[in-house]
Order: structure tokens, then C-alpha cells, then sequence
């Protein structure tokens, strides 16, 4: 037996121990673009920040292809997968076989597709290289522009802002993290930050990045101009599926995988920022690009390579962000579109507090908390299990809403909750 | 493997579980000293109400056949999960498993305060130390025999032990 796994972030990583802990023996060959994959992508914007050193972001031991006899073929590109002959071609036209693959290739930062974004001093920020590469230049940065509000835009902004530069965030839509926090919320984030000195402008883009060589300035919305020496591309990322797709793997937004994180070809795999599988609150196949569903799923895709029938119970989306000090966690659908919703938010502006709880037909599938954030995992545990909690609604965004609150519907639950421990809570109920 | 059980029916929400994991988890571990310790020290653990107001600091009520009604309380904290969320969830790799104990430990040199676990922990039993940005949960009191909150207990509501045991003592009494 030989296990492939093209790719070597969060999922990659998971799925090697996953295999390990089943099969001890077989040969793992682990292909990655990156010179250096084992660190943690999500820490970037730390280690941009200066918060944290460059020892941190290593997400696992440099012995760790070696102790978990991990062949790695690393910095060359997998540029072909012959389904037939199952055997991949790299960029330097080596071939390796395989007899079970997983594809965790990942996302790419989208790049956005203004004129001028080809200049030196524009970057996304995705990997360490980039990272490194924005360090470098620092020293003759005084103003940046980072162009999108979402999730690492932002972060990018908090970064470089801590690094004593003058940041500018240009934010097309009228709301910054669009993607992930409604309206509410995201004002009082904005408010914060803004007070904070960074200035976002919100229903504004740039049309145009301009300089010789270098960045010099933007046109922002084909009127005013920014002068920056660095500007950060923030526009979300898109799957990496090329390769899948050339190979006729069956993809849609991004490689689609099953219960089973199976593709559509028995011995290859899907998991991570690449693999479009269940949501659990949409219910439907999305791709939720985050660290933790990428570790499960490359757990499980790991697990089931070996011969296993682990099934996977599908992801939801959920993001975690703190800015000087104010923190928000959302998790599932935070913006409903249709009126089969009912959605509860309690505001309090002066503690700077948000909470909103979504419903569909007494079940909770997305939840907010701005400032408040200790007892959301509940909210997600009430979502994954789809319980009604019709019953304890109005308590759940009260200051002193907690677990003990939700014992009653653990204890009543017909399913069951489905980890262990909730069971241990309510034997002596 | 060993932890920290709560029976629901002997917890009267005295709290005085909370109070002794903080002054456990305090630099002096006096509780005179600890109250004036900044950070203030961070309890690890919660009695919280399922039915009822106890720990919302309201005194228990005489009932009107003369009976002492507590409320249906539950003092819990982290649960030391098999598969536990916030160690998938982190992206530092700061909370893990001990393999030998089976404990859901934390590496605070780790933490970088991002919250995933807070994310991710169905019981919402860890909590945020806010000036230093790391996470604190429970570490079963690694100083100690028996956890501080345990012997704390003054109803013997709380016990350290496997489940097996536990239940051999719900048995027994």
C-alpha cells in the first residue's frame, strides 16, 4: 500500500496521523509547493504582527515527517493525476504512484483584478513566504493600504497597524466581514477599530494601483487618490481544484466529497480548503475554508484511506477574531436570506455587546457573540445536534445563559447528544 | 481515565468549588491575597443552574410545606473530552491530549489567545485571561492529590475519579 497526499497543511498533517495511528507500516509520500509546510497558516498574521516569534507558528516538530515515516517530496508542484495509471506527475516530471490519495491542495488567495496589481510592494497574505517577504520591506513602509474587509484583511490591517503603520482598509461592500458577521455586529467591530486608528472606508474600492516599479498610490473609486508603499490583497481565497479537475475528479466551487470525504473515484480523497462536503446548517454541500473543519476532515479522509468506514458528519462555517481586545465568534448562518428564518439579537452598545441566535423551525443554525464570546460553543453544540429549543429561546442570549441550561435538552434529547461526555453530565439528573 | 465528576442531586450551588479553584489557580493561593492579585485569578470551574436561580447570588427558599428548595444545580468545568473539539479546533497546537493521562492539557508559552477553543468546547468550560490573551480550563490541579474544588465540596457533590468508579459510588449512596 502507498498513501499519497498532495499538500501538507492542517488537513495534510491530520490525515498522516490519522493514517499512523491505523497503519504503521505502509509508505506515505507527502508532495507540497511549499519549501516549508509544517507551520500554522492562521498564525501568519501574528507572526506579521510581531506578536508572536517565528519559533511559534511551527504547528508540529521539524522531526515530524520523520518520526511518522513520512517520505516528502517539498517546493515542487503536483502537476498531474493519471487516475487510470494512478500515479501523479510533478513539475519536474517525476512520477509517483499511489494506491489511496488524498488531495489537500488547498486554497489560493484571490487576487483582485485591478490594474496595477502586478506591481512590487502588492501582496496577498496566505503564506509564510509572503509574510517574510512584507518583513523585509517594512523599513521604508509608512502607509498601507489593505484592499478587502474580511476575515484576513483585516487581521492584515491589525498586524502591520501594530507594526506602527499608518492602514487604510477599502471595503467594497457597506460592512466589513461580510462573510461572516451580519451587519450589527460588524458595525461595533468597525467602531472599535476605527477608535483603535485604523480607518476603514466602507462602499469603497480601488480602481486602479499606480507606481514605476513599486506601488506609489491607488486611485480609489476612479476619484481620490492614496499614496502607500504596501498594499494587501484581501479578497477571500478560491479552491485549488486544477489539477483534480484536469484529472476528471468531479468538482463543482470545489472538489466535491462525500460522507466518507471520498471523491468520486474510490481511492482518492478530498479534505481541507479544497473539498467542497456537507454543511451541517445549510444542509448542503459548501466548502468551509477554516482551520478546524480541515483538521477533521483530513482526520477522517486519513482514517477511511486505511480501510476505515469513519463517517463524516459534515462542517459548519466558524470564525474566531479579536481586535484590540474585542473579540467575536460566529458560527453557521449569521446571515439568512429567506423568511423561513427567525433570528434573536440582544445589543447592548455601551458594554460593547452583540448576540444574535438564527432559527429555522425551532432549531438554531447560526449564532453570533461580539464581547461575549465564552458560551458559544454551546450554541454550536445545539446546532450540530439539531434540537428544538424552542423552550429555552429567550434565555439563550441572556448574560447568564451556560451549559446548566441546556442539561434538560441533553438529558431529553431522543438521539442523543453525540459525544460521551454530555452523557456523564446528566446521569444523576 | 481520572477527572472530575459532578452529581447533580448533592450540589446545592454553594460555589464554594469556584472560589477554591481560583484561589488554587492564584499566585498567592490565599484567598485574602488572591482577591487583590491583578490579573485577578480565574476560576476554572462553574456551578450553574439548570432549573432554578441558586447561583445567580439569590438565597434558597422555604417552601411552603416547610422544605428547603435549592434549585437544580450543576457545577462543571472541562470535561477532559476523548475527542476533544479544542484540541482539533487549535491552530497553535497549544491544547492537546496527554497521552499517558488522557488529560486535555494547555501550553499557555503556546496560546496566542485566538479563541478557536472557546469556539469549539461544547460545554463552554474554558475561559479567556484577557491581559496576557491565553486561554485557562481546567488542569485537575496538578499540585494536588485531590483537586482543590473536590476538596472544596462540602456536600460531596463533586468526585475524583473514573467513570467506573463513579458510578460505583453513585451505587453506594
Amino acid at each position: 500500500m502507498q498513501y499519497v497526499i498532495i499538500g501538507s497543511s492542517a488537513a495534510g498533517i491530520n490525515a498522516i496521523e490519522a493514517i499512523r495511528s491505523k497503519d504503521k507500516k505502509s509508505k506515505i509520500v507527502v508532495l507540497s509547493d511549499e519549501k516549508t509546510p509544517l507551520y500554522s497558516r492562521c498564525l501568519i498574521s501574528y507572526f506579521l504582527a510581531g506578536t508572536i516569534d517565528e519559533k511559534k507558528i511551527w504547528y508540529r516538530s521539524e522531526n515530524f515527517f520523520k518520526e511518522n515515516k513520512v517520505d516528502t517530496v517539498l517546493g515542487v508542484r503536483a502537476e498531474k493525476i493519471d487516475t487510470d495509471k494512478k500515479e501523479i506527475t510533478l513539475a519536474n516530471k517525476e512520477k509517483i504512484k499511489f494506491d489511496k490519495l488524498l488531495i489537500a491542495t488547498g486554497a489560493s488567495a484571490k487576487m483582485e483584478s485591478v490594474k496595477g496589481v502586478d506591481k512590487k510592494g502588492v501582496f496577498p497574505l496566505r503564506t509564510i513566504e509572503h509574510a517574510l517577504e512584507m518583513q523585509s520591506m517594512l523599513g521604508r513602509v509608512k502607509q498601507v493600504a489593505v484592499l478587502g474587509g474580511g476575515l484576513v484583511g483585516l487581521r492584515a490591517a491589525y498586524a502591520l497597524k501594530n507594526r506602527g503603520k499608518e492602514v487604510t482598509v477599502f471595503v467594497r461592500s457597506p460592512q466589513i466581514l461580510s462573510q461572516i458577521i451580519d451587519k450589527g455586529s460588524a458595525d461595533i467591530m468597525q467602531a472599535h477599530i476605527e477608535e483603535k486608528g485604523i480607518k476603514i472606508k466602507t462602499g469603497s474600492a480601488a480602481t486602479e494601483i499606480k507606481g514605476s516599479d513599486s506601488v506609489k498610490n491607488l486611485i480609489i473609486d476612479n476619484r481620490s487618490e492614496y499614496p502607500c508603499e504596501l498594499v494587501i490583497i484581501g479578497k477571500g481565497v478560491s479552491p485549488n481544484i486544477a489539477i483534480a479537475k484536469d484529472a476528471g475528479i468531479k468538482t463543482n466551487w470545489g472538489i466535491l466529497a462525500d460522507g466518507f470525504l471520498k471523491t468520486d473515484n474510490k481511492d482518492i480523497f478530498a479534505a481541507g480548503d479544497v473539498a467542497e462536503a456537507h454543511d451541517i446548517a445549510l444542509e448542503e454541500n459548501s466548502i468551509n475554508a477554516i482551520w478546524p473543519a480541515a483538521c477533521e476532515q483530513g482526520r477522517i479522509a486519513g482514517l477511511n484511506m486505511t480501510g476505515e468506514k469513519e463517517s463524516y458528519e459534515g462542517s459548519l462555517a466558524m470564525n474566531s477574531l479579536e481586535f484590540f481586545g474585542l473579540p467575536v465568534i460566529s458560527i453557521g448562518i449569521t446571515k439568512p436570506k429567506k423568511d423561513i428564518y427567525e433570528e434573536l439579537i440582544k445589543k447592548d452598545e455601551n458594554r460593547k455587546i452583540y448576540k444574535k441566535i438564527v432559527l429555522r423551525n425551532g432549531i438554531i443554525v447560526g449564532a453570533i457573540t461580539l464581547n461575549a464570546v465564552e458560551t458559544i460553543g454551546i450554541l454550536g453544540t445545539l446546532i450540530k445536534n439539531k434540537v428544538d429549543v424552542s423552550a429555552i429561546k429567550d434565555t439563550i442570549l441572556e448574560d447568564h445563559f451556560n451549559y446548566g441550561k441546556i442539561v434538560n435538552i441533553v438529558k431529553n434529547s431522543k438521539q442523543g447528544f453525540k459525544q460521551k461526555e454530555f452523557k456523564e453530565t446528566t446521569m444523576t439528573l | 481515565m481520572k477527572k472530575i465528576y459532578c452529581d447533580i442531586k448533592k450540589c446545592i450551588g454553594c460555589r464554594a468549588c469556584e472560589i477554591a479553584c481560583a484561589v488554587e489557580h492564584s499566585k498567592s493561593k490565599k484567598l485574602d491575597e488572591a482577591i487583590k492579585e491583578r490579573p485577578l485569578p480565574i476560576k476554572r470551574r462553574k456551578a450553574e443552574s439548570i432549573e432554578g436561580d441558586v447561583p445567580r447570588s439569590k438565597f434558597p427558599k422555604i417552601t411552603e410545606a416547610g422544605n428547603l428548595e435549592w434549585g437544580i444545580v450543576i457545577s462543571t468545568g472541562c470535561h477532559h473530552c476523548e475527542d476533544a473539539p479544542c484540541v482539533a479546533a487549535c491552530m497553535s497546537s497549544a491544547m492537546y491530549k496527554d497521552k499517558k493521562t488522557g488529560q486535555t492539557k494547555h501550553d499557555e508559552e503556546k496560546c496566542v489567545g485566538c479563541w478557536m477553543c472557546i469556539m469549539s468546547c461544547p460545554f463552554g468550560a474554558l475561559s479567556r485571561q484577557k491581559q496576557d490573551k491565553i486561554i485557562v480550563k481546567c488542569d485537575l490541579c496538578p499540585d494536588r492529590d485531590i483537586p482543590a474544588c473536590v476538596e472544596a465540596c462540602q456536600t460531596a457533590a463533586l468526585f475524583l475519579g473514573t467513570e467506573k468508579e463513579f458510578k460505583k459510588k453513585l451505587c453506594n449512596t
